[in-house]
């Protein structure tokens, strides 16, 4: 007798398969409340295990990097840090001296930080109090001498818990796992999250589950719209398994799409590449199809450091950049920073208004020395893999306002590689568009450069006066506000005009509709989020030019707002 | 016993990677190093104790720290968090 239940999606795609229930971890009271022997050697026994603790935390998050990703992986690096953490040690060890186990004073000792935890009120906070329990679990496994790499089942099953903890997830091969479904937990814990990046569907916090699920029923779960069934009767399983089908042939109609080139229905071609922000992005990036990389912000070499990075070791990161894309163009932008990123090693008075003030290519010019050494470091690397199979080099500058800004900036380049002896001709130097003045100077500046790369968060933040991380104005501006798609269309006339190239790596690249909409403007290269250029390919795919261009000049005649604009773009889209 | 008040101005204050990162630079350090946010004043050199300050975004904190080098490490703290502590303001947010 089926049984139907609803819980919330935590990871999209839907399995059908024997349910594999997990029991709840081992009494954490079975354990002798005082010590066996004298404190030394309880104190011995406690450190010897979170030791242990922390080496399979960190040989496990080495395994979850290579089979989700680093960011992952990053739960369990996490995990190895309280395992290690002082002042949970020193909790324990003041019960150790007071006669107390080594389990009674670890399980005790994380319950304090447990306590303080789960009384915040953020719920990152509160999820966070459920890593506490699977360490704390793991140590006292060590300690008790029970198995920690836990239960597994021996076919392909949907995983069926009350709560699953991120190492019981971790611990299971990904090729036994067809979903996982759970009593209790949110979308937002570990164990969802690492559902998402195995590819695996999931459901969470599934009220009544554990009242009706036995091991020897199948269950169906749809981690898109949180439906699970328990027991599916025939004409369950038609549906669910007709679900799995679609779900399947969408997905590897993206994947076919890996290799082929961004492209319109009729052909034209449009440059689709990956916002580049960690060395760490680069695989996931190729693996998306990502046609090299529009915005490689290398703020991230600079940020969190006490002094700059030398020549070398940016000479070494930034090739190892351009060999992560064997043909494809690869485009760094210099240091973008301001008095809201200060960096230590770049002495500036407070600011009253940073976003206005000395940051991007402004702060690079009247800190030559820094600039000299990026620029350096950009020239010698692409000389480095100039023959090799790797990408090659494009440099752009962020927040340029004027040509002359632009100029100088080019005159730096030229002088650097002059003292290096490299010949710049063949790097392609463009400009970010992201202040008002460069969007209308679009054509002065093209005309100084070979491409123009629209950066739209700042652009709109600059043209409608928005704080974008000010919640209580953020909702306004928008890049399919008609004004705004009509500002772009003047920006790629001027730069085509003036025989520039135009792209845009702001976010609202990685929309379909309104990638498509900016094709229809014109514009030759759209670099955005990895994870968006699966679905972004596929829709232009679908549109020809001429009706991405119909589409995106009616929204510009006919829409008031950005809301009216994305109802006309996606009617017109579905005719097309 | 130095002290200073900074802000956080990264995406994520003391939480998650940042405060992964600020705890192995106060625990790499000689002296001892203290986090003060609201009055309630913990250990830096512990990540969790740093968690259970819940410090956010804009949020001021206060370092202090005492012993050898007591000047340089909080230099060197401070520093770490007017940088951002290895992510941007919008965490990873695009041009």
């Amino acid at each position: 007798m089926s049984a139907r239940l609803s819980g919330r999606p935590a990871a999209p795609g839907v399995a059908l398969g024997p349910a594999f229930v997990i029991a709840p971890g081992p009494a954490l009271t079975g354990f002798p409340e005082t010590a066996g022997g004298p404190p030394e050697q309880e104190l011995a026994r406690l450190l010897g295990a979170l030791r242990r603790a922390e080496d399979e935390l960190r040989a496990l998050a080495i395994e979850v990097a290579a089979s989700a990703g680093e960011d992952e992986a990053e739960i369990f690096e996490a995990h190895a840090e309280f395992a290690a953490d002082p002042e949970l040690l020193g909790l324990a060890e003041t019960a150790i001296g007071a006669g107390a186990s080594a389990e009674r004073s670890v399980v005790d000792a994380f319950g304090s930080f447990r306590e303080l935890l789960a009384a915040s009120e953020s719920e990152y906070l509160a999820a966070r109090a459920a890593d506490l329990d699977d360490v704390r679990d793991r140590v006292v496994k060590i300690l008790l001498g029970v198995s920690t790499s836990g239960d597994r089942p021996d076919r392909r099953s949907v995983i069926v818990a009350r709560e699953l903890s991120p190492s019981q997830t971790a611990s299971i091969p990904v090729d036994l796992i067809a979903g996982i479904v759970t009593e209790v937990g949110s979308p937002t814990s570990h164990a969802a999250i690492l559902a998402r990046a195995l590819g695996v569907p999931a459901v969470v916090s599934c009220g009544g589950l554990l009242a009706v699920i036995r091991s020897d029923l199948d269950v169906a779960i749809d981690g898109r719209i949180g439906e699970v069934i328990v027991d599916p009767d025939p004409s369950d399983r038609d549906v669910i398994e007709r679900r799995g089908r679609d779900e399947e042939r969408r997905r590897e109609e993206l994947t076919a799409l890996r290799d082929e080139p961004g492209r319109t229905a009729d052909g034209h071609r449009v440059e689709l590449a990956a916002n580049i922000g960690s060395i760490d992005h680069i695989p996931a990036s190729v693996e998306a199809g990502g046609e090299g990389s529009g915005l490689v912000r290398t703020e991230f070499l600079f940020l969190g450091r006490i002094e700059a990075p030398g020549v070398e070791e940016q000479t070494k990161v930034y090739a190892e950049i351009m060999r992560g894309f064997p043909g494809y163009r690869v485009v760094f932008r210099t240091l973008d920073v301001g008095a809201d990123k200060p960096l230590p090693f770049v002495e500036r008075d407070p600011e009253e208004n940073p976003a206005l003030g000395l940051r991007g290519i402004r702060l690079s010019l009247r800190r030559p020395d820094l600039f000299r050494d990026q620029l350096r470091a950009l020239l010698r690397a692409s000389a480095e893999v100039a023959g090799d199979d790797a990408g090659h080099l494009a440099i752009m500058f962020p927040l340029v306002a004027t040509a002359s800004e632009l100029r100088a900036a080019r005159d730096t380049l030229r002088a650097v590689a002059g003292e290096e002896g490299i010949d710049p001709s063949g790097i392609a130097v463009g400009v970010m568009i992201e202040v008002p003045s460069a969007a209308i100077g679009a054509a002065r500046l093209a005309h100084h450069a070979d491409f123009l790369s629209i950066g739209t968060n700042d652009l709109i933040q600059y043209l409608f006066a928005v704080d974008r991380l000010n919640g209580a104005v953020s909702d306004i501006g928008d890049v399919l506000h008609p004004d705004v798609l009509s500002l772009i269309a003047d920006v790629v006339d001027a730069a085509h005009a003036n025989g520039a190239w135009v792209g845009v790596c702001g976010e609202a690249a990685g929309d379909p509709t309104t990638a498509a909409a900016l094709v229809g403007l014109g514009v030759d290269e759209l670099s955005m989020a990895r994870v968006a250029i699966p679905e972004v390919k596929d829709a232009l795919r679908h549109l020809t030019l001429a009706a991405c261009t119909a589409s995106v000049l009616e929204a510009i005649e006919r829409a008031e707002d950005a809301t009216s604009s994305r109802e006309i773009l996606e009617e017109a889209f579905a005719r097309a | 016993m130095p002290d200073a008040t900074v802000v956080l101005r990264n995406a994520t204050g003391l939480h998650a990677r940042p405060a992964k990162i600020f705890a192995r630079a106060a625990a790499a350090q000689p002296a001892d190093v203290a986090v003060e946010k609201d009055g309630r004043r913990v250990n830096a050199k512990s990540v969790l104790s740093l968690l259970t300050l819940d410090c956010h975004q804009g949020d001021e904190i206060t370092i202090s720290t005492d012993g050898e080098g007591a000047e340089a490490a909080l230099a060197e703290l401070v520093a770490l968090v007017e940088s951002g502590i290895g992510e941007d303001e919008a965490g990873d947010g695009a041009g």
